[in-house]
């Protein structure tokens, strides 16, 4: 089973600590969420996990290898990366944009092989995004190109899918999509490390929960137990309140000076 | 808006050898002085040494040569540039590596350097285009904007130097040949200059074809062709270096020549789709194919004066940048 | 001055120069003579005696090294810069007629005359030249001595006309080659030869390999770099082609005598007749 480990990492920017002291261990099947406010460092984090960043202190391994000492194209075999609001800088075909997850996989020329394309008809498949093949990547919907980039990053089928913000300017639907296929990825044994903004979405997909509050992993467990009130408001410094059954969560925050409750009850 | 491919990338590469070839053709048929074709072939067929023979092998077919290899170095750098620099303005010039060029052959000529030994003005040439490069790459290393910046401000400073050497030129002669010699030009070229340049263009157009699946990655941005397994900055180099090589030796032999970089890569699109490593091979075959024709035209466009090639290329590139902006806001609201 | 100044037709400008001061000059000639162009000055030292001459240009020196050395050794160089005007101090001043518009406002300030001579085209221009230079610094009997010889050697040349006149052209590249009406042409008529490259139309074209291959002049002439600096134009002329056809054919000729018009473009004219009469005989015609 895959193991990404992370430990003590710190890393500093500007004489000051984006990460510090992050310790932590997740293993395949396991859906992490990776809250805090902005600025806690989530992306920061992701960086050095996806081994994009040397951390100024500690090392993240992947399966017992350090990830800083991988080759890259090991490396890029393993894991998928997908940063913030993904973009293609050319408008090339949506089918190409898929395929170029894989070269990690490909020699320095030529096309892609025959025994590939079977792959990339698949994976476009896995993603609904058939009909948009041959569709410029560049005028895509926002929920399309997150399915197209989420499909390049699983077309190599990598052990481990590192995202950050995943559902940054979706809509509902296209949000409660990719949360589905995230955790459907995870339920399959692989192993996904999302940073989310909206915590609600957290606790009803993710199986475990990290926080970090200003650099600083706040907690790492399981969601049900991870997720309670006192720790989002260490996080986020806002009263919340947690209501419904595994699987309907909803987290509602409480204005400061409301008093009050606005928001509605489960 | 479809971009996939609009024809089989091999038709297109097709097609694009053939224009090629017709071009060459041409060029060994048109030139100053009128020989018809038959004379011409028949002058080639015969074993004595004689005046048909003579223009085709020793002025024609070199000059040919000489403007694929070149041109076909511009085209490809552009490509290549494009689709690192994620800019369609990009072109070997942005990143100073022509007026690095620029200033080493100059400095050889104007030293008489090229009279101590042959080799000196395409050496010097290529030093400068590295140098060049190097300094881009040094100052520019962090990121694609800071490269764009860097490769401005090196490219200002060659042209500084290239002023300087202007002016302080020794004679007036000579400044007036600088001058001339900048402007560009394949006219007299031999042997001896395919001989001098070919290795150092064939060594940065080799390195410069294997960068198809960097730039395809780059697509995605920086990060993400990172996390694919791409090696940023050594992409960097190895695309200044290939640069430097193939532009660098091809300046410090016909002066410089602007625009193909630019033109080529931008007229395959339509064609080949917007996939950076696609645009490659088509690009560097239009790039030769339209060295080829600016060539022909200076020879087949009577003037007193020599009409040269920089001259022509810049007359027909300066409208193609009109038109791109044209084209821009009518697909841009 | 201004007139003249406006006057880019050149013989206008000689003319008035040439009537002007003649009158002038009989009272005492000019003491302090400054020259601000090459040719000027190559013609002006052959004239006046070094104690009155107050400046040539820093070119001058290389040029009188290649016809008359030490000539010019001693005398003060300037770089044509309104400062050395003012340096120098001169009461009269030699300038090309394209010259600095400049020079006719700093010679009112100091107080000197402004000869303006024309470029030379052919050797009647010469003559004209040497007389308007001679009057003015007040030497027109050392003009007409200097006159007399290069008509001297000019008639030799025409009265011993060569057994076969040869084709020859002034190529060092083909960007500029001297056609009709050059200095260069005049000097390759009276030395009795064809210059190929006199077609009607410019005075310089460009005249490229192909054509040099297929004209098939005797003999390429080339300007060495008699001013001492290197340059592209002899890089050029290395085609390997004319390397290997013209090997033993390529003549050098004085760059200055060439482009000044002097007394010794007569001279050159002689050297040049004397190394086309040397050229070996041309092997069986391909």
């Amino acid at each position: 089973m895959t193991r990404l480990a992370a430990e003590h990492i710190t890393v500093r920017r500007g004489g000051r600590a984006i990460v510090s002291d992050v310790s932590f261990e997740a293993a395949g099947g396991g859906f992490v969420a990776l809250v805090g406010a902005n600025g806690a460092g989530k992306s920061t984090l992701l960086s050095v996990l996806a081994g994009l960043i040397k951390p100024d202190a500690g090392a993240a391994t992947l399966d017992g290898t350090l990830i800083a000492r991988m080759g890259r194209r090991e490396l890029a075999r393993r894991r998928a990366y997908l940063p913030q609001n993904p973009r293609a800088e050319w408008p090339i075909a949506v089918e190409r944009l898929v395929a170029l997850g894989l070269t990690p996989h490909l020699p320095v020329f030529g096309g892609l092989p025959g025994g590939l394309e079977p792959r990339l008809t698949e994976a476009l498949a896995a993603c609904d995004l058939a009909e948009q093949r041959q569709q410029a990547a560049t005028t895509l919907s926002g929920g399309e190109l997150g399915r197209a980039m989420l499909a390049r990053a699983l077309i190599g089928d990598p052990q481990v899918l590192i995202v950050d913000e995943p559902t940054a300017g979706l809509d509902p639907r296209h949000t409660l999509d990719s949360m589905q296929r995230l955790r459907a990825l995870a339920d399959r044994g692989k192993l996904v490390v999302a940073a989310l903004h909206d915590v609600t979405l957290a606790a009803r997909y993710s199986t475990h929960l990290m926080a970090l509050k200003e650099g600083r992993l706040e907690t790492f467990g399981p969601t049900a137990q991870a997720l309670t009130p006192d720790l989002l408001r260490r996080i986020f410094d806002v009263e919340a309140r947690i209501t419904g059954a595994a699987g309907a969560t909803l987290v509602d925050y409480v204005a400061p000076d409301a008093g009050a409750s606005t928001g509605r009850s489960a | 808006m479809t971009s996939g491919s609009r024809m089989p990338g091999y038709i297109v590469t097709a097609l694009a050898f053939a224009a090629l070839v017709a071009a060459a053709i041409g060029s060994l048929f048109l030139g100053r002085v009128n020989i018809s074709p038959a004379e011409l072939w028949q002058g080639l067929l015969s074993p004595n040494a004689n005046l048909a023979g003579l223009v085709v092998t020793e002025l024609r077919l070199p000059r040919a040569i000489l403007a694929i290899l070149v041109g076909a170095s511009l085209g490809l750098s552009g490509a290549v540039l494009q689709g690192l620099l994620r800019n369609p303005l990009a072109e070997p010039g942005l990143l100073g590596v022509s007026n690095g060029a620029a200033v080493g052959a100059v400095i050889s000529i104007y030293f008489g350097l090229s009279h101590a030994f042959g080799l000196a003005t395409p050496l010097l040439g290529l030093a400068g285009a590295l140098a060049a490069g190097a300094l881009t790459f040094a100052f520019g290393r962090s990121s694609t904007l800071t490269l764009i910046l860097a490769g401005a401000a090196v490219s200002s400073l060659m042209s500084a130097f290239l002023a300087m050497a202007l002016n302080f030129a020794p004679s007036p002669y000579a400044a007036y040949e600088m001058s001339v010699w900048m402007l560009g030009s394949l006219a007299e070229r031999s042997w001896d200059h395919i001989f001098l340049a070919a290795p150092f263009i064939a060594a940065g157009l080799a390195i410069l074809s294997l960068m198809g699946r960097a730039v395809d990655a780059l697509a995605l941005g920086d990060v993400q062709a990172q996390s694919l397994g791409i090696h940023i900055d050594r992409t960097r180099i190895l695309a200044l270096l290939g640069v430097g090589l193939a532009v660098g030796a091809a300046t410090s032999v016909t002066g410089s020549v602007s625009f193909i970089g630019l033109v080529a890569p931008h007229l395959v699109r339509p064609f080949v789709g917007h996939q950076p490593s696609r645009i490659l091979l088509p690009s560097a075959l239009l790039g030769a194919t339209l060295l080829l024709l600016a060539d022909i035209g200076t020879r087949v466009i009577h003037t007193n004066t020599e009409l040269r090639l920089g001259v022509l290329t810049s007359l027909l590139g300066a409208p193609f940048f009109f038109w791109l902006i044209v084209r821009l806001r009518r697909l841009a609201p | 001055m201004a007139l003249r100044r406006l006057a880019v037709g050149l013989s206008l400008a000689a003319l008035v120069g040439g009537t002007g001061p003649a009158a002038r000059a009989a009272e005492r000639p000019p003491q302090r003579i400054m020259s601000l162009n090459v040719c000027t000055d190559l013609i002006l030292l052959q004239l006046a005696p070094k104690d009155r001459i107050a400046s040539v240009t820093f070119l001058a020196p290389d040029g009188a090294k290649a016809l008359f050395p030490g000539l010019a050794d001693g005398i003060a160089l300037n770089h044509g810069s309104a400062e050395d005007i003012v340096r120098a101090r001169p009461d009269l001043i030699l300038d090309s007629a394209l010259g600095s518009p400049l020079t006719p406002t700093m010679a009112r300030r100091v107080g000197a005359r402004v000869v303006a001579v024309k470029n030379a085209d052919n050797f009647d221009d010469i003559r004209q030249i040497l007389r308007q230079v001679g009057a003015a610094v007040g030497e027109p009997a050392r003009a007409e001595a200097l006159i007399g010889r290069m008509d001297a050697a000019l008639a030799d040349l025409a009265a011993h006309p060569p057994a076969r006149r040869l084709r020859v052209v002034a190529w060092s590249g083909g960007s500029a080659v001297p056609g009709k009406g050059s200095l260069t042409d005049a000097i390759i008529t009276a030395a009795g030869a064809v210059n190929i490259a006199a077609r009607p139309g410019a005075a310089e074209s460009s005249f490229g390999v192909e054509e040099l291959l297929v004209a098939r002049p005797d003999a390429l002439l080339f300007g060495g770099a008699s001013l001492g600096q290197p340059s592209l134009l002899t890089d050029e002329g290395q085609h390997r082609v004319v390397r290997r056809l013209y090997a033993g054919r390529r003549i050098a000729y004085n760059d200055v005598a060439h482009t000044c018009g002097l007394p010794q473009s007569a001279d050159a004219a002689r050297d040049l007749r004397r190394a086309l009469d040397a050229l070996p005989e041309r092997r069986a015609a391909r």
